[in-house]
């Protein structure tokens, strides 16, 4: 019976797919009345501008536009793809991004009125070893910019030619002078981004042949752009490259290179519709290319497969540590051990209280700050504290349901404390406790999408990768949430087992006279 | 031999039990009876290690196990407790229920506990029920199946707390008839029950409790037919009962008035009793309090018994010999003397208040 369910489920979920992902043709025509033909800045007064979170775009749009309101999205695809349906009438970014997305989005058209002049460079920890490796880099990439290197990769990276975009090996350099870890947000093409399942771009490129001409060997990490600044602080590499703006702000925090790219704020807008009608294409083949897009060119299946797999570990180690954690805890201050209780209460008003983002950021960048530990086992140890709290109020909440009677009854009949819970107490208590773990775990597996902000590649970070390459504006993320659901289906499924097997009804005749001989007359 | 010494429970805001002394001989049946919230449950929790006393100890065998260092599960397992509410552990059939102490605590195979559990249903009528699931059975089956648990660990003491109370009134008699079964097997039997012609067939000894302490104590016959202490009497002929007492002339006589009608009201008692109570009040009282008399000190009782029907008022007083009945207005005493088939008066000079008149009537 499980097993149909299951299918049905599916079903469901593919219809809500394909309805989703036709959703875009209906956005298109949308977008005719929209907000198209602007031609300056000031057209844009009272409008609704699309822009990155942790780019400082908002602050330069609210200063030279009247009255802009500001849509914050988490990925540039996203701000993107608000400008495309119509959400925003503009979008402001830098200008290598507007320029890069032009190349695949004709109908998107940047203004010529520059907010700001802004340069990229590479950031460093202000510590004597930063200072050191900041102006090794900064007089490496003096030199380039000297002898014209810095055009040939400029010329390279915003081209349309694949062919072409590529770096060196440079996990495979030469370790003479020790290994760099570079930590980058690869969903900012073209200076970072994910092709053929490696880190690469113009930022990277620029890192690698520094490293290369240095002796060092290169290690990118991957993470959120908002994590990048605090992973730079906190020591958890040696610098950084991701399109991060000089601002005087962050110059108080982090050391800036000489930049290693001179552009600026621009604003993006939507071109007036009557240029380069889109092709027309039918609902099967949209989703065809989609999918092409999206799980087969470059092998990007790979990215999904490698994701998903982070994501399950996440949540089976969580889960198994946390209901390990949550029962251990329970049974320390079952009793009512005032010091154990106390202090259980205690952190687990901590644990619940705090968004989790926040409790994996203060277990990464502060608790495991000084040591190199990998973000999945970090994952793993926040969710596994969340978990447990998360149990343990579970228990608390199942054997609180038992009635005080059955702990007497077993009391007169001799049993020890230890023997009526796990007899007669916990058995009694599980059908109630088993419902409510299993949504829990469901809902432990959508909170792991969190976990990009530590520089972990789960699923969410993985779709998120995909779709800054491709563009797609839906299918990835319905991609994304089908594994979800697959996931969530498998662990229920599972779940569900342990509940038919603790239930005593179901045994039969036999199971419960095991080892008896119902007619035995001595 | 259960030997309980001075026990006192206390609670924050209550006191269950104010000072238990008693020795129990093994083979006793005792009955264990009285008002609601007077201690009686509290003792036999006390006794079985379910409730810490405050102070005061219970030997079993010559064995302290009130004492911290007593491995109260091993005490337990010489005893049995059958609760109001059965308390059966719903996950497991009727015959794991009672399989499961023998199995883990004496050790038993599970052939033994099996064939030990199936003797055991067979006596309590239950055996077809073997494999059905405590909330498939009646009230009466439930605790049926409750006393066979509590056998199958042949426990010396066997302890009943309310275990009819629970249950329809037409199944009270078919546990009562498994207890009545257990009560010929000398093991030692205390039970707190409301039902007292139970408790008088089963017993051979019968503690009547009253505020935390046992009153009386003796044999079924002397509680409940000739009961030594007062509130023993009025408990087991269910008697309702209304106490005034007047130390002064200028007591409230309005106050006293209101109290006997709502007494009345609320037990409905007929409302022409209540006219002759108030008349046989108000004219003794009249006489007790008149100036020539010394101050006054008088005790007022009221008894309604429902079984019997019958109202009775009995006024005390102190001072010498004085009959109130021969003296007062003579016409209204006519009228009084005219409701009642008797009225006495007795004379006991070594008594607190040693003059006494009753009157009773029949409703």
């Amino acid at each position: 019976m499980a097993g149909k369910r299951f299918r049905c489920l599916l079903i469901c979920l593919f219809l809500f797919g394909m309805v989703l992902t036709a959703a875009p043709a209906a956005s298109a025509e949308a977008r005719t009345n929209g907000g198209k033909g602007i031609a300056s800045l000031d057209e844009l007064a009272g409008a609704d501008i699309a822009v990155q979170t942790g780019m400082i775009c908002d602050v330069l749009a609210q200063q030279r536009i009247e009255n802009v309101k500001i849509q914050y999205y988490n990925a540039q695809t996203d701000a993107l793809i608000a400008l495309e349906t119509g959400k925003a009438r503009g979008w402001c970014c830098d200008e290598p991004v507007a320029r890069y997305m032009g190349l695949t989005h004709p109908d998107v058209v940047v203004l010529e009125e520059e907010l700001a002049e802004s340069d990229l460079a590479a950031v460093f920890p202000k510590t004597e070893k930063g200072q050191k490796l900041r102006d090794q880099y900064s007089a490496f990439v003096d030199g380039l910019w000297a002898d014209g290197t810095m055009a040939a990769i400029d010329a390279v990276w915003f081209s349309t030619d694949e062919e072409k975009r590529t770096v060196l090996d440079y996990s495979a350099l030469p370790d003479t002078n020790g290994t760099l870890i570079m930590t980058t947000d690869t969903t900012i093409p073209p200076f970072s981004f994910v092709k053929d399942g490696r880190p690469m771009g113009y930022d990277i490129d620029v890192a690698a042949r520094f490293c290369q001409a240095n002796g060092y060997r290169l290690q990118v990490v991957q993470m959120s752009f908002d994590s990048i600044l605090a992973a730079v602080q906190t020591g958890k590499c040696d610098f950084a490259a991701s399109s991060i703006t000089i601002t005087d702000e962050r110059k108080e925090s982090v050391l800036f290179s000489t930049p290693d790219y001179r552009g600026g704020v621009v604003m993006a807008v939507l071109k007036e519709a009557s240029a380069a009608a889109p092709e027309k294409t039918t609902f099967w083949s949209g989703i065809a290319s989609s999918f092409e897009k999206t799980f087969l060119r470059e092998d990007r299946w790979r990215l999904f497969a490698d994701g998903t797999l982070t994501s399950l570990i996440i949540a089976v180690l969580s889960i198994l540590l946390g209901t390990l954690l949550g029962f251990g805890v329970y049974m320390m201050c079952r009793k009512g051990n005032p010091l154990a209780n106390g202090v259980t209460r205690f952190c687990m008003w901590i644990v619940q209280g705090m968004p989790v983002v926040v409790l994996l950021m203060i277990l990464y960048y502060i608790v495991f700050g000084s040591v190199s530990v990998s973000g999945v086992i970090v994952a793993v140890a926040g969710f596994t504290l969340t978990f447990g709290s998360t149990v343990f109020s579970l228990l608390k909440m199942g054997v609180g349901t038992i009635d005080r009677g059955q702990y007497e009854a077993s009391f007169t009949l001799g049993f020890s404390d230890r023997t009526t819970f796990y007899r007669i107490i916990l058995p009694q208590a599980l059908p109630h406790i088993l419902p409510a773990y299993k949504s829990e775990i469901v809902t432990l597996i959508k909170a792991t999408a969190v976990v990009g902000y530590i520089a972990v590649q789960d699923l969410t970070k993985m779709g998120d990768i995909v779709r800054s390459r491709t563009y797609e504006a839906f299918f990835p993320l319905i991609a994304v949430t089908v594994i979800y659901f697959l996931l969530e289906g498998l662990l229920a499924f599972l779940v569900s087992r342990i509940q038919i097997r603790v239930n005593p009804k179901r045994r039969k005749a036999e199971d419960i006279l095991k080892g008896v001989n119902p007619d035995d007359k001595n | 031999m259960i030997k309980i010494e001075h026990l006192k429970k206390t609670y924050p805001n209550s006191v269950p039990l104010r000072d238990v002394s008693v020795e129990i001989n093994d083979g006793d049946v005792i009955a264990v009876i009285g008002p609601s919230g007077t201690g009686k449950s509290t003792l036999l929790r006390c006794i079985c290690l379910l409730e810490k006393p405050t102070e005061g100890r219970v030997l079993i065998d010559g064995t302290d196990v009130t004492d911290p260092n007593c491995n109260s599960d091993l005490a337990r397992r010489k005893m049995g407790m059958v609760f109001q509410s059965f308390n059966l552990f719903g996950h497991m059939t009727v015959i794991e229920n009672i399989m499961l102490a023998p199995q883990l605590l004496l050790h038993r195979n599970r052939q033994e506990a099996y064939n030990e559990g199936m003797r055991l249903l067979r006596m309590v009528g239950l055996a077809e029920k073997a494999l059905n699931y405590p909330e498939e059975l009646s009230g009466g089956q439930k605790q049926r199946v409750a006393i066979a648990r509590t056998l199958a660990m042949d426990p010396e003491i066997i302890l009943f707390d309310e275990p009819t109370s629970a249950l329809d009134p037409t199944m009270v008699e078919e546990v009562q008839a498994v207890i009545r079964e257990l009560a010929g097997t000398g093991k030692t039997i205390l039970i707190v029950t409301h039902e007292m012609s139970f408790a008088r067939s089963i017993s051979n000894r019968v503690f009547f409790m009253d505020e935390g302490r046992i009153c009386e104590d003796g044999t079924p016959e002397q509680i409940f037919d000739h009961p030594l202490n007062e509130k023993t009497r009025r408990f087991v002929r269910k008697l309702k009962v209304l106490e005034l007492g007047i130390k002064s002339r200028d007591y409230d006589f309005l106050a006293m008035y209101t109290e006997i009608d709502k007494y009345c009201v609320k037990n409905r008692i007929p409302w022409k009793i209540t006219q002759y109570l108030h008349m046989a009040f108000e004219e003794m009282v009249r006489q007790l309090t008149s100036p020539e008399l010394p101050p006054p000190d008088i005790q007022t009782a009221i008894e309604y018994s429902e079984s019997a029907e019958t109202v009775e008022m009995s006024i005390r007083y102190t001072g010498p010999s004085f009959d109130v009945t021969r003296g007062g207005e003579e016409l209204s005493m006519k009228v009084l003397k005219s409701t009642m088939p008797e009225i006495t008066y007795t004379f006991d000079p070594n008594a607190e208040y040693s003059n006494r008149v009753l009157l009773s009537w029949h409703c």
